[in-house]
């Protein structure tokens, strides 16, 4: 008996040293996805300065994935999959937070290369942001919990479609709402959740950008609305327009978003507009509150 | 997170939790806040917060409430992390690359034309001309080789009534791009109006771009009885054909039906295939996809439909294959794919198999495995967090 129990001992014991083992070499990341006109220096992911103060908190060991908010997302796609790589393979978890285009940009990554083949890395990456493989193995896909979002672009925005944007911006073609929509299937997310935050302190554009929107994108895009722009969708004091609903219902009107596509918020009193103002301010600051509460 | 803050913050959640734990019915009382879409605010300070707190507690007021609001936090954290495993253990029933086709609602005919309505306007003026709805159609954004892209223009009124419209300047010109010589000559373009709707048609591949690879503009300036705008169509041409489809055949493999596509590669890369399989009355019922790396030279592309999916899905046989379209990624470059070209409508049917003939086993994979074991652990951790010792 006393042999039996001073076995059983050792075995609970051995399995937890097992457990206590595994978790030393896994780590949880916050990846931060800029959006349009970028400012971080690509591969150096200390470099907060799109969002505001490297200082602030935002989530477990946060990191600034840059790119430079300019070239077209398939041009700069590979900065996303190098932090990809880097942070969230092998024992490593992501989660991951992107502003504005940087939705366009985490969404295309997931849809083209999510299922693909990705090494492991060591998470030590070198100046140009990749790393180096960890034990020679590779995975399917990025080891990522879900995605916040606020205010995002993937489906596009009508200051892009009449050239309101420049026209020498590469990525501002991509941001066109027909293009932007055709891009990837929107809906392929390979089962992670993306959290929707949507502004509508807009006034500038308010003839241009249908229904309530931030000043840069309108809620077709912001809350995940599928099927082609321009739809108009509202906060529901205003009785002549579709409701953005909370959620993943489809909005007022019967639209459905895309799958895996949840508002989390929706600005009813008109308070948030598109900009982080270099303080993580907008929506991005709920974002923030957010990755701060959850991403653990 | 290092270990030893784990553990140390796991053991001063755990204390935290076992002293602020409430007896009675404070739990199911949170956990319906937090389905109410109650957001991490503080607790408000209760009327005499005094009378409230424990005899002997070495705690004040402010820290009491500190304490609760940590407790509600932990318990939507638990929320978050028990919805992220439960969406994640249902969608995954099922590979990603075999799908029902309601989780897709605008790939179901993804050769419809993209209509818009938008402003009459010029860029750079911040308010529309009111009254008047411009109505566009396209039916394609990704071209290669010879495709011809159709797009449409009209004018409606408020009430959807159509507008006289005149098309005053219509263009087709390159987007600046550092990897394309400037200074193509603009094109003018052709439309033609029947009943207040133009359209036109555009082939690259019969121009002077066709060796572009990039971002072409079809810009066209409107007049609505005297008041302007413009309206943009943009495609993304790039001439190369990277494949020629070829047979068709369907069988079935691993508890699934494979509709199995012949393809001649011409340029080797990752190949980005889907299709609609709709069962033996039309009805939509799967979204099937193949993603991966092939070869040049005679080559497959197998497009699964799932045994579960089938088993659950329950459609009449023999399905049908429908609306396939696929391209070469071309990674880290624009344009980023070179397209097959469209096979519109039904390409194939299947065999009528006995559904029973299927599987109706979950997907299992590696990937599967790793999320499930780790979104299973994020619960179980903060449950131990929540749980009170000695419950």
């Amino acid at each position: 008996m006393g042999q039996t129990v001073s076995r059983r001992f050792l075995m609970v014991f051995g399995a937890a040293l097992v457990a206590v083992a595994g978790a030393s070499f896994a780590t949880n990341y916050s990846l931060w996805v800029n959006g349009r006109t970028g400012g971080g220096v690509a591969g150096n992911y200390a470099d907060f300065t799109y969002w505001g103060p490297a200082g602030t908190a935002a989530g477990v060991n946060k990191k600034a994935v840059n790119w430079d908010g300019y070239s077209h997302i398939s041009d700069k796609n590979y900065l996303v999959r190098n932090a990809l790589d880097c942070y969230c393979t092998g024992t490593n978890w992501c989660y991951v937070a992107a502003h504005s285009a940087g939705d366009l940009m985490i969404g295309y990554t997931l849809a083209m290369y999510g299922g693909s083949a990705r090494y492991k890395k060591n998470a030590t990456p070198g100046s140009d942001g990749s790393c180096a493989n960890s034990d020679g193995t590779t995975q399917t896909g990025w080891n990522i919990k879900w995605v916040d979002v606020a205010a995002g672009a993937s489906g596009g925005s009508e200051l892009a479609n009449a050239g309101d944007w420049a026209l020498s911006e590469p990525l501002v073609s991509d941001l066109k709402t027909g293009t932007a929509r055709a891009m990837y299937d929107h809906n392929n997310t390979r089962s992670k959740m993306f959290y929707l935050w949507a502004g509508a302190k807009g006034t500038l554009y308010s003839g241009v950008l249908p229904g309530q929107d931030d000043e840069a994108v309108a809620y077709h895009s912001s809350g995940g609305v599928s099927g082609s722009g321009g739809g108009s969708y509202c906060n529901p004091s205003d009785w002549f327009c579709n409701d953005l609903t909370l959620g993943t219902a489809p909005t007022e009107g019967g639209t459905a978003k895309w799958a895996n596509h949840t508002v989390v918020f929706r600005d009813d009193a008109e308070a948030y507009n598109h900009y982080t103002n270099g303080n993580w301010q907008g929506t991005v600051g709920l974002v923030r509150t957010d990755m701060v509460n959850y991403a653990k | 997170m290092k270990p030893v803050a784990w553990l140390a913050g796991a053991a001063l959640a755990g204390l935290i939790a076992w002293w602020a734990w409430p007896r009675g019915p404070a739990v199911p009382e949170a956990q319906a806040a937090v389905q109410r879409g109650a957001h991490l605010a503080l607790p408000a300070a209760p009327a005499s917060a005094a009378a409230s707190r424990p005899q002997g507690s070495p705690f004040t007021d402010a820290a009491l409430r500190e304490r609760l609001a940590q407790r509600d936090l932990l318990l939507q954290r638990l929320e978050r992390a028990r919805q992220t495993l439960a969406l994640y253990r249902d969608q995954t029933r099922y590979p990603h690359e075999s799908r029902p086709i309601a989780e897709h609602p605008d790939q179901v005919h993804p050769f419809a034309p993209i209509r818009e309505s938008l402003p009459l306007r010029f860029p750079g003026s911040k308010g529309a001309i009111p009254g008047v709805r411009i109505l566009t159609t396209q039916d394609r954004v990704f071209m290669s080789g010879e495709e011809v892209v159709k797009v449409s223009v009209s004018a409606q009124d408020e009430a959807g009534k159509t507008l006289p419209l005149l098309i005053t300047r219509a263009v087709a010109f390159d987007l600046p791009d550092p990897r394309q010589a400037a200074g193509r000559p603009q094109l003018a373009l052709d439309f033609s109006g029947s009943e207040g709707v133009y359209s036109a048609q555009f082939q690259p591949s019969r121009t002077a771009f066709a060796d572009f690879a990039g971002t072409l503009r079809l810009q066209v300036t409107l007049s609505q009885d005297g008041r302007q705008g413009v309206i943009n169509f943009d495609v993304v041409y790039q001439s190369l054909v990277p494949a020629e489809w070829g047979a068709i055949s369907d069988r079935v493999a691993d508890g699934s039906l494979d509709f199995v596509v012949g393809l001649n590669v011409k340029q080797a890369g990752r190949y980005v295939i889907n299709a609609r399989v709709d069962d033996a009355k039309g009805q939509p019922f799967a979204l099937v996809s193949f993603n991966e790396e092939l070869g040049s030279g005679a080559q497959t592309a197998h497009l699964r439909v799932f045994g579960k999916l089938l088993r659950d899905g329950a459609p009449a046989m023999p399905l049908r294959l429908r609306d396939l379209q696929g391209f070469l990624l071309l990674p880290d470059s624009f344009p980023d794919r070179a397209m097959l070209a469209r096979r519109e409508g039904v390409v194939y049917k299947s065999g009528s198999y006995s559904l029973k003939g299927f599987s109706d086993a979950e997907w299992t994979s590696e990937e599967r495995n790793r999320y499930l074991a780790e979104l299973g652990k994020d619960v179980s951790q903060l449950e131990a967090q929540i749980k009170p010792p000695g419950q």
